[in-house]
């Protein structure tokens, strides 16, 4: 087939000695990158993106490819070890992979999340290669009325995370919603809240608030808490130990997940504007309502950390879609890329591909081997990484938060931001102490303004009526969609309720038999949810 | 902002790109005196990658190849506030002649929006080497093709729905005037990012945006989005079909200049030095490679002349933006 030719001719382009080393410094740099806090793949992109514009087209896409995936990856070990993500894209995998690296699994929570981005990576890249023209032409009935539909299919997760407690939980993301309002009102162009700030006229940034929230929030609990006085329980994470690898349990609990959020993933991150973030919050939030063990999430389950990862990593292979088909930059990582195509001297376009098919292709076989190169310097890196766990809360603390106030600054050289991300510390910590959820404040912050932006512009298009959204065939695709996922977790609870109420039947006609049985009904019903 | 901090962070993220000239002395410009004898600290107040920085990184670029400025050139980064960072801090600077930085729109439009601390006649002027135009534009699938057709539906429509980047910004103004000169009406959405405004004129979602020649090139060629009026002052060889707004009785559309600043109170003897030096630059064929590339017209006004233009241009667009009601 002619996509296969031409990946195959894209791949041999990149497999030179050159953009192998290319690659992997790209790989290299991005982890780096993206293990600070508050670099994320856009800001490392941004970053580097000044080295290569000396560089071939060709070497300097390999490059940059490598950084971002790298930095992509980056930002999840920061999320698992340190609960601390470093782009919005990679707050969803707080939520189980920091739970995970409490209870002494972090190994093979990063192994699981670099295996997840892998298949995600590779099935991103197949899916460009052979879907590309459909995707492009959904992505371009995009308006701002389904934008705010998929906004809002990521803002459900939020009923997700409140879980349990919902006056707190909404108070929480009440609260982001409200820091999201500051700055310049885009439909009227009248500055909110800003007090005169000129820092603050483009808004209060969500890093330094994660970091501050998330980092120096969790590090002042667990001192309140009395961290620094508990001796550790030591835990081996050499690569030869067992306990380092992902176990049977772990891979088919993941395998579901993974394949749901890759192709989620895929198609979400190929609409402009939503991305990344948006599909990983929706995949958790459909892992946790297809999951027999939705009690499970949020104190360590592997599929809400697979799913998610997977989910964000397949997303910014979508975003290249609309990048390489329309020219239209989708998320701010390619609205970088396209400033490099240019300082390349390539016209961006939906003609880029058939001008420059070696750059094009090769910009897609980079991807491909970039997540290849990923999944090699992981298996050599995780176990450092992991071993940060084995440092003393008393050493690593202070440490953390340096990291945090150095990364803060070094996104955009403000002070002002720094300090926004220590009161965030303090209140991420009070947060903590009186139950609120730090995770529902960052996602409304994230998507409230996306949410706000995109309603209005459809109200002005519309002159008011709600009616657009009915009248536009995408967005009846999406409110259906919107049904289903609402319906599900419902439909989950009914499905549920009935096998219980069989299993008790089952378990009234064994009642004369010995617990082992119960027990291995219980282990059967784990397998199902791996299979699921 | 203390300096060291932000060498130390810069060095840290690697953004500081240190161009060394190794050219012998400036006896290609002779200004007289000993200026430049230092680093020249050049503020980018936008990311990489944006029309303003691929302006700058293009100028210094010139400057390194030529060996006309003969010390170092180290290029930062200092994005924030639509620019008020970057420039606050060249204005920061003030009485140097070794800091300096290009312009852009917001130059004009951030103080009239915030309260920066400073106004674009505030710095002292280089000058100003290109304008940035726009065109008006429609989706490719659309039954309206060409200038006339579009004026003809929008009529008819009564009120069309019609996109721009942000609210307090020269495609606001556009939009205004071209409907004003038709007599329709038009419901004006704003956009912060350029990606969501075309797949939403794509989508259908508004009948016609406003965009630079530059950012649009590829999609006019593709054949997915028309060109309908372009709002320089000659047509564009690219797209010799497409009328100017002078010509379709629009005019005194506003532009946005594409220029250099140093900090307020520089010397003398700096601003003649980088006015005679750019004067050189804007000769060169890399220079005119990049107006090309960028559809960008040679538009030069050096010294005081760019003030006043920098002054004339805000004033417009105060008064056009407050009738408005943007102000």
């Amino acid at each position: 087939m002619d996509v296969f030719d031409n990946l195959a001719a894209g791949i041999m382009a990149v497999l030179t000695p050159g953009n192998m080393l290319l690659l992997l410094a790209g790989v290299m740099l991005g982890m780096i990158v993206g293990v600070m806090p508050g670099l994320g793949p856009s800001a490392g992109l941004a970053i580097l993106l000044p080295l290569t514009f000396t560089m071939d087209p060709t070497g300097a896409v390999v490059m940059l490819a490598a950084v971002y995936y790298g930095a992509m990856y980056g930002g999840t070990i920061t999320s698992v070890l340190i609960n601390t993500p470093g782009e919005s894209a990679t707050v969803a995998s707080t939520f189980d992979g920091y739970p995970l690296a409490k209870a002494g699994r972090a190994g093979p929570a990063l192994v699981m999340a670099a295996v997840g981005s892998f298949v995600a990576g590779t099935v991103g890249a197949i899916l460009i290669s052979v879907a590309a023209p459909v995707t492009a032409s959904v992505a371009a009935t995009f308006g701002p009325p389904e934008l705010f539909l998929v906004v809002v299919l990521g803002l459900l997760t939020l009923v997700v995370i409140i879980g349990g407690n919902r006056l707190l939980g909404a108070l929480s993301a009440l609260i982001g919603f409200a820091i999201a309002t500051v700055g310049i009102d885009i439909g009227t162009g009248q500055q909110r809240y800003t007090f005169g700030s000129v820092e603050l006229i483009n808004g209060i940034d969500f890093i330094p608030v994660a970091i501050g929230l998330f980092g120096v929030g969790e590090i002042l609990h667990t001192l309140w808490r009395g961290g620094h006085l508990e001796k550790l329980g030591y835990f081996n994470v050499s690569a030869r130990s067992r306990g380092f690898w992902p176990n049977k349990k772990d891979y088919k609990e993941s395998a579901g997940p993974i394949a749901r959020g890759s192709l989620l993933g895929f198609f979400v991150g190929a609409t402009p504007g939503a991305g990344a973030t948006v599909a990983s919050l929706m995949s958790y939030n459909l892992e946790k309502s297809v999951s027999r063990t939705p009690e499970k999430f949020g104190k360590g389950a592997m599929a809400g950390l697979a799913g998610p990862e997977a989910a964000n990593n397949a997303a910014s292979s979508g975003a290249m879609v609309p990048l390489l088909t329309l020219g239209i930059p989708g998320s701010a990582s390619t609205a970088v890329l396209i400033g490099g195509f240019m300082m390349w001297g390539l016209q961006p376009g939906p003609l880029l591909m058939e001008q420059n098919p070696e750059f094009a292709w090769g910009l897609i076989a980079s991807m491909y081997l970039g997540n290849v190169m990923l999944l090699l310097v992981n298996i050599f890196c995780i176990p450092a990484f992991a071993s940060i766990a084995r440092v003393p809360f008393r050493v690593l603390g202070p440490v953390i938060i340096v990291v945090c106030v150095l990364g803060t600054f070094t996104v955009n050289g403000s002070i002002i931001e720094v300090g926004i991300m220590l009161a965030c510390g303090v209140l991420g910590f009070f947060m903590r102490r009186f139950g609120l959820n730090p995770a529902a404040l960052v996602i409304a912050l994230v998507l409230g303004p996306m949410a706000e932006e995109s309603l209005r512009q459809t109200l002005i298009i519309s002159g008011g009526s709600f009616d657009i959204f009915l009248e536009r065939g995408t967005s009846q695709v999406l409110l259906a969609a919107m049904v289903v996922m609402l319906a599900l977790p419902l439909a989950g609870k009914g499905i549920k309720k009935a096998s219980s109420t069989a299993m008790a039947r089952v378990g009234r006609k064994r009642r004369d038999d010995t617990d082992v049985d119960a027990n291995a009904g219980e282990d059967r019903e784990h397998d199902k949810v791996g299979s699921a | 902002m203390n300096r060291k901090w932000t060498a130390a962070a810069a060095a840290v993220s690697g953004m500081v790109l240190t161009l060394s000239a190794c050219g012998g002395g400036a006896d290609g410009t002779s200004a007289g005196g000993d200026y430049p004898s230092e680093d020249m600290d050049w503020t980018i107040a936008f990311g990489p990658g944006g029309g303003n920085d691929i302006m700058a990184r293009t100028m210094v670029d010139i400057l390194q190849k030529n060996d006309l400025y003969p010390e170092n050139i180290v290029v930062e980064n200092k994005e924030g506030g639509s620019g008020a960072t970057g420039w606050g801090y060249l204005f920061g600077q003030s009485g140097t002649g070794y800091g300096i930085s290009t312009t852009s729109g917001s130059f004009i439009t951030t103080p009239l929006q915030a309260d920066t601390g400073w106004e674009p006649t505030d710095f002292t002027p280089v000058g100003l080497m290109a304008a940035d135009y726009a065109l008006l534009m429609t989706a490719g699938d659309g039954e309206w093709s060409t200038y006339d057709e579009w004026v003809e539906y929008a009529k008819s429509k009564g009120t069309v729905a019609v996109g721009g980047i942000g609210t307090v910004n020269v495609d606001y103004i556009v939009q205004q005037m071209v409907a004003d000169a038709n007599g329709y009406k038009i419901d004006y959405v704003p956009y912060n990012e350029e990606g969501q405004m075309q797949t939403s004129l794509l989508s259908g979602a508004i009948d016609a945006m406003i965009s630079n020649p530059g950012s649009i090139m590829g999609q006019i060629e593709g054949g997915q989005m028309n060109a309908l009026l372009f709002t320089g002052p000659e047509r564009l060889d690219a797209l010799a079909d497409v009328p100017t707004a002078e010509e379709e009785g629009i005019s005194d559309i506003p532009s946005m200049p594409r220029g250099l600043i140093l900090p307020p109170d520089a010397p003398e003897e700096a601003q003649q030095w980088w006015i005679d030096t750019m004067k050189e630059v804007v000769t060169t064929p890399e220079w005119q490679d990049y107006l090309d590339e960028n559809y960008l017209l040679k538009d030069e006004k050096w010294g005081e002349d760019f003030t006043a233009y920098l002054d004339d241009t805000q004033s417009s667009f105060e008064e056009q933006l407050t009738e408005l009601g943007a102000l």
